[in-house]
């Protein structure tokens, strides 16, 4: 696979055209040093840097996924999309760094993508229809060109709202914890009393994809269609192709906030009908040192704007 | 009062309930019978675990150590469910639901699939003092004395048998304070037995008919108000708040 990658890195490089690309970024390169010079922001080592390693992660990126791409069995396009999951999983646990969000976060993504994507996979089932995801026209079989990219947005997608719906759920419920009480109070189950809760986050997480479904065309035009369109596929087709995507795209999210939500929220609570004061307390402090981070941001952004309005003083005009 | 009468008056039983939040004790081994017909007050100075005492009867946390028995029954295996819909709970702050006043008093009912028709929440309505035009209004618009008092005939829209509060006229003026303590007592005489946390000396006086007085989470004195205002005057009765070793 490394020897395949590599050896089609070496016939890449012996077309004339990318040498020529190449010239023509260090031109351009040489051409931001200069700038950076004259401007004197001491940027230069890092833009040669930056240059040097993006260049060498692209290429490789862009080896592998045409590897990827070429993937033709239905089991390692399923190895490929659990690991995308697991590697969505570990990005939204670091960014809402709450007990259990790994796993909560990884059973939520996996189990909505594969679902969706396996709905989306297997369409061509249906007689006379040639499936949501073409199959390869020689070998009929699903290939990774079409199901690695729609699955990463799928999976972005459903990261994305989930990490969306437990930071909103946490906080409302941290806010709305007396009336939380008093519904428990009156003998309400837990789940009734947050009910409200769960849907705002819902809304809060879909919303935007909605807007962006209702502004299809007008105001947005999606990546995925006008290169569809551009590749010579009929607009119709591209942008009914588009719609089902955004459906996708709508569903695997909404399926995965609730999954989110549900398995989240109950850490709120004991089985006795109660807040679970431990983690209670937890979630308040996080949101406290998150109050505090922006406390502190402010803090240094009104010192700085202070230092410069005082400079801007002394210096004679 | 011999322990066997009281056992068959006080609803509530606490044995050696202690409860501790992160490694903080806030009740150190209570032991004690609460409930019995009347009005009960909790009294103590701040941080000595009333609050805490009360949210302990109707399960809304659970002792670390000890039983809370309640008729009779450790409340540990009465599901909470049930035990709310025989206790129910006032806080020191309304929270109501969004909506209108006749929304939050069915929230309970609801639950319970009681019926009420608008008759019966008139009657709630006038129970707390409010006249029958609240009943669709929006709690949005409500003073906070009228929004304690939805909160009240909330709370006894479920038919309690026992009724806690905590510090429920904290923030309320003068008036909505003397509407409240006059539904209490006019419930104590209906049979519904009131429990009420309050740091008041003066609120106890007048409502309360026995009283417990907390110190730095300990039970210091169980006693009838007669009694406890007899026995001491009101510069002791500041002492006991003021002072730390009071005891």
């Amino acid at each position: 696979m490394v020897s395949q990658i590599l050896i089609d890195i070496w016939e890449s490089l012996k077309l004339p055209n990318i040498w020529i690309r190449i010239a023509l970024s260090f031109v351009l390169l040489i051409l931001l040093i200069g700038i950076s010079i004259w401007q004197k922001t001491k940027l230069e080592s890092k833009l040669i840097f930056s240059f040097l390693r993006g260049t060498i992660q692209v290429v490789l990126f862009g080896s592998i996924l045409g590897l990827i791409f070429g993937v033709q069995k239905l089991w390692l396009l399923y190895i490929i999309l659990f690991l995308m999951c697991l590697f969505a999983a570990f990005t939204n646990a670091r960014s809402y760094p709450y007990p259990r969000m790994f796993l909560i976060g990884f059973f939520a993504i996996t189990s909505s993508s594969i679902i969706i994507m396996t709905l989306v996979m297997f369409s061509f089932i249906i007689p006379g229809f040639e499936g949501i995801i073409p199959l390869d026209p020689v070998t009929l079989k699903l290939t990774g060109e079409y199901v690695i990219p729609i699955g990463s947005m799928v999976i972005a997608f459903a990261m994305r709202v989930s990490g969306i719906a437990v930071e909103r759920v946490k906080s409302d419920i941290i806010k709305s914890k007396g009336s939380i009480e008093a519904a428990l109070a009156l003998g309400d189950s837990p789940y009734r009393a947050i009910q409200h809760i769960l849907c705002e986050s819902y809304r809060a997480g879909l919303t935007p994809t909605i807007n962006r479904v209702a502004s299809l065309g007008i105001v947005t035009i999606p990546g995925l269609m006008a290169g569809m369109i551009i590749g010579g596929v009929p607009p119709v087709e591209a942008a009914i192709y588009q719609v089902v995507i955004f459906l996708m795209l709508l569903s695997s999210s909404f399926i995965t906030s609730i999954i989110t939500n549900v398995m989240f929220t109950r850490q709120f609570f004991t089985k006795k009908q109660q807040f679970n004061i431990d983690f209670l307390n937890r979630m308040v402090k996080s949101e406290d040192q998150k109050f505090g981070v922006l406390l502190k941001e402010s803090w240094i952004k009104w010192r700085e704007k202070r230092k410069r309005k005082k400079n801007d003083e002394k210096t004679p005009k | 009062m011999n322990s066997l009468e009281e056992s068959s008056t006080n609803i509530f039983s606490l044995d050696n309930v202690c409860f501790t939040i992160e490694d903080k004790i806030i009740l150190h081994e209570i032991n004690v019978e609460i409930g019995s017909n009347g009005i009960t007050g909790i009294i103590g100075p701040s941080g000595s675990g009333k609050s805490t005492l009360l949210r302990l009867l109707n399960k809304l946390i659970s002792p670390c150590k000890g039983i809370v028995r309640f008729k009779g029954k450790d409340i540990a295996e009465i599901d909470s469910h049930e035990l709310r819909k025989e206790i129910g709970m006032v806080l020191q702050r309304p929270f109501l639901f969004k909506g209108t006043v006749k929304y939050n008093l069915l929230y309970g009912p609801k639950i319970w699939k009681i019926d009420y028709t608008d008759e019966g929440l008139y009657k709630l309505l006038d129970t707390v003092g409010l006249e029958d035009d609240f009943l669709e209004r929006n709690v949005d618009g409500l003073s906070g004395g009228e929004q304690q008092r939805v909160s009240l005939a909330r709370s006894l829209a479920n038919n309690p048998i026992v009724l806690l509060l905590d510090e429920p006229t904290t923030a309320l003026d003068i008036v909505s304070e003397e509407i409240i303590e006059s539904t209490l007592k006019r419930l104590a005489t209906k049979g519904i037995k009131i429990i009420i946390v309050t740091h008041s000396l003066e609120q106890t006086k007048r409502l309360t008919d026995q009283l417990l007085f907390l110190k730095e989470g300990r039970l210091i004195e169980k006693t009838t108000s007669k009694e406890f205002f007899k026995r001491y005057n009101d510069k002791e009765i500041h002492t006991f708040f003021k002072n730390k070793e009071s005891k």
